[in-house]
């Protein structure tokens, strides 16, 4: 290539572990280290730069769940471990994120359930785990700490901390030495400023990944890679602050009209679609985990992710 | 009376002393960081005699080492401390209790130490320290004469009884050194950071009792060096240690390390929320008003010192509401004394500002205007569920509290609605507005070297960076220079950063170094000048919330201002909104500048073009809205009948009007340095 591809560009972007091996003191078959970019994503051809990681959600109370994966996945909805199990083996995710959604319930009090499903995932998949908590700021304290707790050793990421509620993540990632998730609106200032609040507390750069919020491509995702962008020049012209890897989950993706509304003969590829290319758009923004909730999303990344990193233009999408 | 220098020497000789007879090895069970205090102050894992030598030479001869030395080894080989106990607290334990610290649902850390002179003393305290989410550690005969009073202890009810010596009482300091070392990232053996972490980070005090042994006193006064206050109830002499009555024992001691309670509900018998913010409560809803010219009232914040008024007080001074007439109309002083360590008098009038704000929080209290001229109205549904005045004043105490916890340790609100106290207390408050009036007049850019940014609008107008001084506010005109100081004390990671404004470069139009260079950097480079008090050259960018627009108009050689409530087209051919969005989104515009409404006031208005002297149009609204205030200021400046030459949408729709009209009055822009 002729020209330059780091632009003078002078700060890499921080890199973050994910997950524990044995011998690094924790139980998985693989660790992460993600992050660690000079320059834009896909940019340099056969880059030694490993692809966006793709994680699958699944989550421990499907009554939050968006229908169209209810149905597709069927009963292992309802059994987090067989979920975990299938995502791992089957659907061929890099990580599971799970969200403990049982916290949403009104008056939620079992505290100890929570440690007990983050630990029969961890016994059923050996991959790197993401957790979020509760987003109930009256049990948050309680749930972050068992999370932390039951998990110490495997480097978990946990989330989500956002600028008014981050304390219990922070200080769980602190007590078990977890990474965490900081959450910010779509918002290059803010992403920053939670970071700084996250640093002054004692959380470590190499322990924050920055989620900048994603919206659904054609619902608001020109927003959010416009504040992806912004984050990563600032990090690579030297803004240690926000020199931080990405995650993004367009979530939003399988409630969003066309897919809710799609013919039922056609409706998995319809969220499939939808969901592969508002994910393959934040990857092309800069992030480094991409979140997905319908399986049939995870080979159509890989897919995608490998022929853009070869640089064999051939990427065949539906 | 024990002199603390003179106890703790001797109590260092004989601690050295049992130092020496130091004999068998000895380890505390479940940690990793063997005698934690030794380990982080020497990075030695002292387990013998000769380790222990080795860390308390290292420490010179420091007595907390000394004491976790000779208290391992002494309960080494034995049981564990009999209940209730804890003895030395393991790591799990007190990882629970460090993320309880970061979580902030424990707020500090306390240890009691000492025989106290009686039991319910001793209780007062705790409960006190429960009352205010500190985590209290004892250590002494404390223990039992709490247990005596029927105190229940265990981490449940966040008393944790170390042990039944005063010596255990350097568990506290080893908790304090391995939170530090699992939450701090400290490094063992770097002890200088582990003291400023203790020192900074460590929200710890110390509360002794009498009956402390010289070694005791020795252990005690060397803790001072981790940043702790020592509260002393006993007979102790000492100008280090703060000598207080038990009531005042817990007040003293978090005031002093800067340990603040925070209030999270507002005990008052209505929501209080700003989502009611923007409700009115009318005629037919009302109860009862004060002030609005229906009666006087007034209202005032006033800094005091902290141990002038007591946190959370409220006076009424007069009839209640029961004692007043539905659709009555009272007179009303509200009066908010507040005190903190960081709060100046120049916050003053910013905090008094909020009360309008927090008043009109409270789902049926509407405020309106500000000072002398309030008006305040309570609903006929809130006095219905119970809302008393009393309850305003606890709104207002509990908001001030709760959106200012950097600022303000204490806040007190007296509400009079005796007609005559109100007439009394209104001619100081008169005396006060008039003499902050002055002050502020004379606060001249010239005057700091200081200026505040403004980056609140990057959210949707990336590049924007408003810098604000003291006689330009941002162009929203919500938030003055002062107001961008606190925003910045109160919240030194956010949106109004200190610009340092440097080397002067043009003085006419206000451009500096410092503000060059922060601009560039705020605007993630894309602006590389901005002058402060030109429209033509290097404007400050515009984000799209300013009140006006101010433009020039090239064929009269003048510049015009319209405000964003003017809905018509002005001479320029175009209406606010299309210039708006002409100039807005982050962009530097030369010829266009946002700006706030007070800024047409101030001497630095138009400067960079010559005065306001170019100032040719403006709509009538913002000329009735200014017309007191500006026509007496260009008749100070000599320059009294300029204001009849402004001409607004009545006199000039068009250009050619707006020419013509400037001829008439002999404008005088006509006559001035071509403005391109």
């Amino acid at each position: 290539m002729g020209f330059d591809l780091r632009f003078g560009w002078t700060g890499p972007i921080g890199a973050v572990t994910l997950g524990a091996t044995r011998s690094e003191g924790g139980t998985r078959r693989v660790s992460y280290r993600i992050g660690g970019g000079t320059t834009l994503p896909f940019l340099e051809y056969n880059s030694s730069h490993s692809s966006p990681l793709i994680a699958f959600e699944i989550c421990d109370n499907p009554v939050f769940w968006p229908p169209i994966v209810r149905n597709y996945c069927g009963d292992l909805v309802n059994n987090v471990e067989d979920w975990a199990k299938t995502a791992d083996a089957t659907y061929g995710a890099d990580m599971i994120r799970l969200y403990l959604t049982s916290t949403r319930q009104r008056n939620f009090s079992d505290i100890p359930a929570m440690g007990k499903a983050v630990e029969a995932v961890l016994s059923a998949t050996s991959l790197p785990l993401i957790i979020e908590g509760s987003n109930e700021p009256n049990i948050d304290s309680e749930v972050f700490q068992r999370c932390g707790e039951v998990a110490q050793g495997e480097r978990l990421l946990l989330g989500t901390a956002e600028a008014n509620r981050y304390r219990s993540i922070a200080a769980a990632a602190l007590a078990y030495n977890h990474s965490l998730i900081a959450q910010s609106p779509i918002d290059v200032n803010l992403a920053k400023q939670l970071n700084i609040l996250l640093r002054e507390i004692g959380v470590q750069r190499d322990h924050i990944v920055i989620d900048p919020y994603t919206g659904t491509l054609g619902y608001g995702f020109e927003y959010s890679y416009s504040a992806m962008e912004r984050i990563r020049f600032s990090a690579l012209k030297g803004d240690t602050d926000l020199a931080m890897p990405m995650i993004c989950s367009p979530t939003d993706t399988l409630t969003i009209k066309e897919v809710r509304e799609a013919e039922s003969s056609v409706q998995d590829e319809m969220a499939a679609t939808w969901e592969f290319y508002s994910g393959l758009a934040a990857a092309v923004a800069g992030a480094e985990i991409i979140c997905v909730r319908h399986p049939e999303t995870v080979p159509r990344l890989k897919e995608a992710f490998r022929s853009m990193k070869n640089g064999t233009g051939s990427a065949q999408v539906r | 009376m024990t002199d603390v220098a003179i106890a703790a020497k001797s109590g260092e000789g004989l601690l050295k002393k049992r130092m020496a007879s130091l004999s068998s090895s000895f380890s505390y069970d479940e940690t990793a960081y063997h005698l934690p205090v030794s380990y982080a102050l020497t990075g030695i894992a002292v387990h013998d005699p000769a380790t222990a030598a080795d860390a308390y030479t290292r420490a010179g001869d420091n007595p907390i080492i000394a004491t976790e030395c000779l208290l391992a080894q002494s309960a080494a080989g034995k049981e564990k401390e009999p209940a209730p106990y804890t003895g030395f607290v393991g790591d799990t334990v007190l990882r629970k209790l460090g993320y309880s610290l970061v979580d902030g649902s424990i707020l500090g850390l306390a240890l009691l130490v000492g025989t106290p002179q009686n039991a319910g003393l001793a209780a007062g305290i705790c409960r006190e320290l429960q009352e205010k989410y500190m985590l209290t550690f004892l250590a002494g005969k404390v223990v039992p004469a709490l247990l005596e009073n029927g105190i229940r202890l265990g981490p449940e009810y966040r008393l944790i009884p170390l042990g039944l010596t005063n010596a255990h009482g350097v568990h506290f300091v080893d908790i304090i050194a391995r939170v530090a070392m699992m939450f701090g990232g400290i490094a063992p053996g770097d002890a200088g950071r582990l003291l400023t972490y203790a020192a900074e980070r460590a929200k710890a005090i110390v509360i002794v009792f009498p009956g402390l042994s010289d070694e005791d006193i020795a252990l005690v006064d060397a803790m001072r060096v981790l940043g702790f206050p020592i509260i002393s109830l006993g007979s102790y002499t000492s100008d280090a240690w703060i000598t207080v009555t038990p009531v005042d024992a817990v007040r003293r001691g978090m005031e002093t390390k800067g340990i603040r309670v925070t209030v999270t509900a507002i005990p008052i018998p209505m929501a209080c929320s700003p989502a009611f913010e923007g409700k009115s409560i009318r005629k037919e809803e009302m109860y009862v008003e004060f002030g609005g010219g229906r009666s006087p009232a007034f209202e005032l914040l006033k800094m005091r010192g902290i141990d002038e008024i007591k946190d959370g007080q409220i006076t009424v001074i007069g009839p209640e509401i029961d004692a007043m007439k539905e659709g009555s109309a009272h007179p009303l002083g509200i009066i908010i004394e507040v005190a903190g360590k960081s709060m100046k008098k120049d916050y003053e009038p910013v905090l008094e500002r909020r009360i309008h704000n927090f008043v009109n929080y409270g789902e049926g209290s509407w405020h309106v205007a500000q000072r002398d001229i309030i008006w305040v109205r309570i609903s006929k549904e809130a006095v219905a569920m119970g809302v008393k005045i009393k309850h305003i004043g606890r709104l207002l105490a509990s908001k001030f509290r709760m959106d200012f916890p950097q600022l303000l340790d204490a806040v007190a609100v007296t509400l009079i609605t005796d007609k005559e106290k109100v007439l009394a207390a209104k001619k100081e408050a008169d005396n006060i507005y008039d003499e902050r009036d002055a002050r502020i007049k004379e606060m001249r850019d010239g005057d700091v070297d200081t200026y505040y940014s403004c980056t609140l609008c990057q959210t949707f107008a990336p590049n924007h960076v408003c810098v604000i001084t003291p006689e330009r506010p941002a162009l929203c005109g919500a938030i003055s220079w002062l107001d961008g100081k606190i925003a910045y004390e109160i919240s030194p990671a956010g949106a109004n950063q200190p610009i340092g404004k440097g080397a002067l470069i043009n003085a006419q139009n206000g451009e500096y170094e410092g503000v060059n260079r922060f601009v560039k950097k705020a605007s993630h480079g894309e602006i590389d000048r901005c002058s402060l008090y030109s429209v033509m050259e290097y404007p400050m960018t515009c984000c799209g919330c300013f009140e006006c627009i101010a433009l020039m108009v090239p064929e009269v050689n003048g510049i015009m201002v319209v405000n964003r409530e003017f809905k018509g087209v002005t001479p320029s051919g175009m209406t606010f909104s299309t210039l708006a969005g002409t100039i807005g989104g982050g962009a530097q515009t030369p010829g266009f500048a946002g700006i706030s409404k007070n800024y047409i006031l101030s001497d630095r208005f138009l400067q960079g073009e010559g005065g306001i002297s170019r100032l040719v149009w403006m709509p009538t609204q913002i000329k009735d809205e200014l017309k007191v205030r500006l026509v007496k200021k260009l008749t100070d400046q000599g320059n009294a009948g300029f204001f009849e030459k402004i001409a607004d949408e009545t006199s000039a729709t068009t250009l050619e009007e707006l020419c013509a009209f400037l001829d008439r009055v002999q404008h005088p822009a006509l006559a001035m340095k071509p403005l391109v």
